[in-house]
């Protein structure tokens, strides 16, 4: 089907001052013998886009390349069917705000990019909208403050909920409290911990099925058509739901293995957790000969921000123990309170129980270290402390030493489970001696992940959430927070990071809306973040497919699953669509209707590259759309100039990126590549997890190419940056620009 | 590492320091703000953050012995700065009153005079002897009346050298008990040596200088110090120079020494007024002031007012009145000199020996 092409040219916001339109539009017109090119002194105010309705509603028109502002402003005004292929030339902030006006570099740079634009256009199909049945019903694993919270808001906003908990009541942690500590103002009183009304609340609400003494043992599907399996009393019930909430919650750190602050010495020296209970229980006494308490030791940070155990902060304990110092003091206001911290963090208003806790003058709180802890006469504990703020190494004898143990997550680590399945699997097909030998170690060394399944996923990469560190599920703690690496699961509360229980209701508003969200956007064929609202997805075009399984490997979300040869299986809900299939996939078989390997190919094809003596060299730079292209934008927005030798071709993630790309371009005779993508690692940016470190890697492979062809590996960098690092990114092409010019010319240019 | 030392708080120490000024004790959560702020802090042995905290755990013996109690002029910058309100100024201060009471002896007449219920009990002494002498002691009428009719000098000044003995012996013990606290906190300068300088730096108030703020307090309290000073030395001399028989009262008010003291009085009157007025017109200071406070203040210009009253009233020849006044005078100085190791006159001599005792060999 051919396509009657409209490109509409803005010559506003100084474009028309920089360019000269009239010749861009004969790009069009000539080059490319589009049917309708119109220029417009003001696109996107009324008149200028009634210009297109109008030629769209006449018929002349049904695809439209729009030359004007960069695509991530005005999206209302030229707000279109989504489904109609649509291209957006970015001539203001990329060409006209950050070159030379009137200039010939300037207008080449401008004519690329309509080049750019229309043959990516000419490429693009029109989108079908997916409508599958999908559920709306929330599934929250969970049962306690937050489960409790999540699953009363999911319902109070009108969708079906089923909460899921394992034991046999609902309440979780904080339902076993004596007292939580001030979560409100004035932040000087103990609150009841009671969560009686909100368990009531959730068992009679019409629109909450609870299961109790339940576990999960199946959850297959994608968002909008998850199949959850559930286990109670012998009995097997399904739910298909649409979105899961995972609030599993946490345990304490296995204290055994603090044996140097006295654990295990004496039944006087316990958790935390085992002083709430025994403040729960009834009077405080000493658990070794039932004596009155007179003196508490607690050790702050008991096994918390030290690299041998918890290298975080579990950003509870201080309040917990300033909670527990209350209950001593409420029970025996001469009793002595020694507090021994690494930092007291009570942050915000926090800091008033702090202060209020600590005005009883029986309180007694250093900054310190704990050397040991020893039986001393009477029962008691003789607690050494050093780097004391009293100035020397101090003893203490006490009659009850509370290690504050910190947050470990609920978690089960879905990727390692998938390993130790691999290597059982290796092991019982003993293909050879050395095969089974290395694979019999692996199953050892991730032995400790054997049955720690919770959420049991179908999913090819593992049975559970991937996990970032220390135990918690990988999510964007800045940018996605609630967001896991499986989409339409979200994690909330303290299995996502420790937290109070405040923060972990007000977390548990935030997962519930983004579990509402995946629904309400599946049921309309849509991605949710960071692509909200797309409504493209990757197609396979399997014949060609030869099984390498890269795509099921690399994808960040788990969205593949494999047959028994190791061909794809999409699961299109689970997609993000960011393109990382497509640029894993060696025989290119993978693409979306509006971005493909053949389009951007394309369009690196448009670009006009001048021949070696007149000394314009070509240097493509693919960015990222998500930090790096708008970042260009800013600087183009603070109008700062840089080289005009660049082409940018956004990408929807670094990790879309083809290594084809590459080679088409250098025998094209573009003379150098740049890659801006977000920064990886552990405090990733990437939007999608793993693109740019795929991206990254894939680089690797490239540079051995190019030595084969005796081209520079210089001639290709790659590098992270930050949406505020704006400053920077025209300093970096600069510097290539410089760098590509004292390498010389690509020899291949004019082949 | 040297062994660790064992702990026990003692809670009716921390209990005291919080009655007696340092309310705010508690609050202290030890950022050493106001140890950075102090002008007088040593570099190599910061006060107060440490102070705070061993007051805080009840480490009476150690922070009693500590001579950076006696280092702090309570000019009060830490206090306005603390970001948490534990008002460090007013902790020392109160950690000075608990020392006082802590190293005078007999420990007796320290609770009774430093025990507000007490208060009447501190003019008692006075009230009886002078009572006492004006009702049957020898009596010598003159024309023009003179104080010596009613209250003849050989017996006044015995009684007031008797006294001064008295008060030299227990400020003595307190003072030993004392030095032996400074020696095992560490501040191993000679005293003897030391005192001289430190003596001048009192008297010079140079320290006070360095005060950020409160410049009516530099003032106030070197006119009360002059004053005083100038007083006691006048009154020795007068009373050596009447029992010796070389000078006889009333002086003439020509009389170089009778100028001098009336100089003095007025210094004295000027400089506590200011003290007083300084604390009554800031309603946080007023709140840091104790009966320990007040009492040693009310005294100081209670006697130079009702000294100067009765020297006006003598030359009037208002005869009862002029008699009435003097005896409220004399049992105000015995009340002085009596309780003096006990009460915070005895800051004087606490705070000369700890600035000899910490001061640096060059």
């Amino acid at each position: 089907m051919d396509k009657k092409l409209g490109v509409y040219i803005c010559s506003g916001c100084s474009i028309g001052d920089a360019l000269d339109t009239d010749k861009l539009a004969q790009v069009a017109q000539k080059e490319y013998k589009a049917p309708v090119c119109r220029v417009h002194s003001f696109l996107c105010g009324k008149e200028g886009v009634e210009l297109i309705h109008k030629d769209l509603q006449e018929g002349s028109v049904d695809s439209v390349v729009i030359a004007a502002c960069s695509p991530r402003v005005k999206a209302e005004a030229f707000a279109l069917d989504p489904c109609m292929v649509q291209e957006r030339v970015n001539l203001r902030e990329h060409v006209a705000w950050c070159q030379k006006p009137k200039d010939e570099d300037t207008q080449m740079m401008a004519e690329d990019y309509l080049r750019m634009g229309i043959v990516k256009a000419q490429k693009m199909e029109p989108l079908e909208p997916v409508s599958d049945e999908v559920s709306k019903a929330i599934l929250v694993v969970g049962g306690g403050v937050t489960g409790l919270t999540a699953a009363l808001e999911a319902a109070a906003a009108g969708y079906e909920v089923v909460l899921v908990e394992k034991q046999a009541q609902l309440g979780g942690f904080v339902g076993t409290l004596k007292s939580r500590f001030p979560r409100q103002a004035p932040y000087t009183e103990m609150e009841p911990a009671d969560l009686a009304d909100q368990i009531q609340a959730a068992t009679y609400h019409p629109k909450i099925k609870v299961y109790t003494s339940t576990a999960i043992t199946q959850t297959s599907g994608q968002p909008g058509q998850f199949d959850v399996t559930l286990l109670k009393d012998g009995d097997t019930i399904v739910h298909r739901v649409g979105a899961i909430v995972m609030a599993t919650g946490w345990k304490p750190y296995d204290a055994s293995k603090l044996g140097h602050l006295g654990y295990g010495l004496t039944p006087d020296v316990v958790t935390n957790v085992e002083f709430e209970n025994m403040a729960a229980a009834g009077p405080l006494k000493r658990p070794s000969d039932g004596k009155a308490v007179e003196s508490v030791l607690f050790v702050q940070c008991a096994g918390s921000r030290d690299q041998a155990h918890l290298p975080y902060c579990s950003s509870v304990c201080c309040m917990a123990t300033l909670k527990h110092s209350e209950y001593v003091h409420q029970q025996n206001a001469d009793a002595k309170v020694y507090i021994i911290y690494k930092d007291m963090r009570t942050p915000g208003q926090y800091e008033k129980y702090y202060a209020k806790v600590q005005n009883h003058p029986g309180t007694f709180l250093t900054k310190g270290e704990v050397d040991g802890v020893d039986k001393a006469a009477g029962g008691k504990l003789a607690v050494r402390v050093k780097d004391t703020l009293l100035g020397e190494s101090i003893q203490v004898v006490v009659d009850l030493v509370v290690l504050a143990t910190g947050m470990v997550p609920n978690s089960a680590d879905g990727e390692a489970i998938r390993q130790l399945h691999d290597a059982q699997a290796k092991v019982l097909r003993n293909e050879s001696d050395t095969q089974r030998q290395e694979a019999e170690k692996k199953a050892e060394e991730l032995k400790a992940h054997e049955g720690t399944e919770i959420l049991h996923l179908t999913y090819r990469q593992g049975p559970d959430l991937p996990l970032l560190r220390y135990g918690f599920p990988d999510s964007h703690f800045v940018c996605f927070p609630y967001e896991t690496r499986r989409t339409g699961i979200y994690a909330a509360g303290t299995v996502r990071a420790p937290m109070d229980s405040g923060h972990a209701q007000e977390d548990a508003l935030g997962a519930a809306m983004k579990a509402i969200q995946s629904t309400e956007l599946a049921a309309q064929g849509q991605a949710v973040h960071p692509r909200s609202r797309d409504m493209s997805f990757p197609s396979f075009f399997l014949q060609r497919c030869t099984q390498c399984k890269r795509c099921t490997e690399e994808c960040p979300f788990g969205t593949l699953d494999e047959d028994e040869k190791g061909t794809p299986k999409p699961n299109p809900y689970r997609c993000r669509r960011c393109g990382i299939c497509m640029g894993a996939c060696p025989e290119r078989i993978i693409s979306f209707k509006n971005y493909s390997v053949d389009m951007i190919a394309s369009q690196i094809k448009a670009i006009e590259v001048p021949e070696e003596d007149e000394e314009k060299p070509r240097v493509l730079v693919f960015m990222c759309e998500n930090d790096a292209y708008p970042a260009l934008d800013i600087a183009g927005m603070n109008r700062i100039q840089y080289d005009p030798s660049v082409r940018i071709i956004p990408l929807r993630c670094l990790g879309s990126m083809n290594i084809v790309w590459i080679a088409d371009a250098l025998s094209g005779g573009i003379d150098g590549v740049m890659l801006v993508g977000c920064k990886y690692g552990d405090d990733y940016q990437c939007h999608f997890a793993k693109g740019s470190e795929l991206a990254n890697r894939r680089l690797e492979n490239v540079k051995e190419t190019l030595q084969r062809l005796q081209l520079e590996s210089e001639r290709i960098q790659v590098t992270q940056l930050a949406i505020n690092e704006y400053g920077k990114l025209p300093v970096l092409i600069n510097e290539f620009m410089d760098k590509i010019r004292e390498i010389g010319p690509n020899p291949y240019k004019g082949f | 590492m040297a062994e660790p030392i064992l702990l026990t708080p003692d809670t009716e120490f921390i209990k005291n320091v919080l009655a007696s000024g340092g309310g705010d004790l508690k609050k202290c959560f030890q950022c050493a703000t106001c140890s950075v702020a102090c002008t007088l802090s040593p570099e190599d042995s910061p006060f107060p953050r440490k102070q705070m905290i061993l007051a805080q755990w009840g480490l009476k013996d150690k922070l009693l012995a500590d001579p950076a109690l006696w280092l702090c002029h309570n000019c009060g910058d830490c206090t306005t700065l603390c970001p948490r309100g534990a008002k460090p100024g007013n902790v020392l201060g109160a950690l000075r009153n608990q020392a006082i009471q802590h190293f005078a002896a007999p420990s007796c007449l320290s609770r009774m005079a430093t025990s507000p219920k007490a208060w009447p009990l501190l003019f008692v002494p006075g009230i009886v002897v002078f009572g006492a002498l004006a009702l049957w002691g020898p009596k010598e009428i003159t024309e023009p009346r003179e104080f010596a009719n009613i209250f003849p000098l050989h017996v006044l000044e015995p009684i007031f050298f008797a006294v001064s003995g008295l008060v030299l012996l227990a400020f003595a013990m307190g003072l030993f008990k004392f030095i032996k606290g400074l020696r095992s906190s560490g501040a191993d300068g000679s005293i003897l040596a030391g005192i001289i300088p430190a003596a001048v730096e009192i008297m010079t108030h140079k320290r006070f200088k360095e005060c950020g703020k409160e410049k009516n307090r530099f003032w106030g309290h070197l006119l009360t110090l002059w004053g005083f000073a100038g007083l006691a030395l006048m009154g020795t001399v007068v009373g050596i120079g009447t029992m010796a028989g070389f000078m006889h009262t009333p002086l003439a008010w020509t009389n170089p020494w009778k100028i001098f003291a009336n100089v003095c009085a007025a210094v004295v009157l000027v400089g506590g007024l200011i003290l007083l007025v300084d604390r009554l017109a800031d309603s946080e200071k007023r709140k840091a002031t104790t009966y320990f406070d007040w009492s040693f203040l009310l005294i100081l210009v209670g006697i130079v007012s009702t000294g100067i009253a009765a020297e006006l009233l003598r030359t009037g020849q208002l005869v009862t009145a002029m008699y009435t006044v003097y005896f409220v005078h004399l049992v105000l100085i015995f009340a002085l000199f009596l309780f003096a190791p006990y009460t915070k006159f005895a800051h004087m001599a606490y705070r000369t020996v700890a600035m000899a005792a910490t001061r640096k060999r060059t």
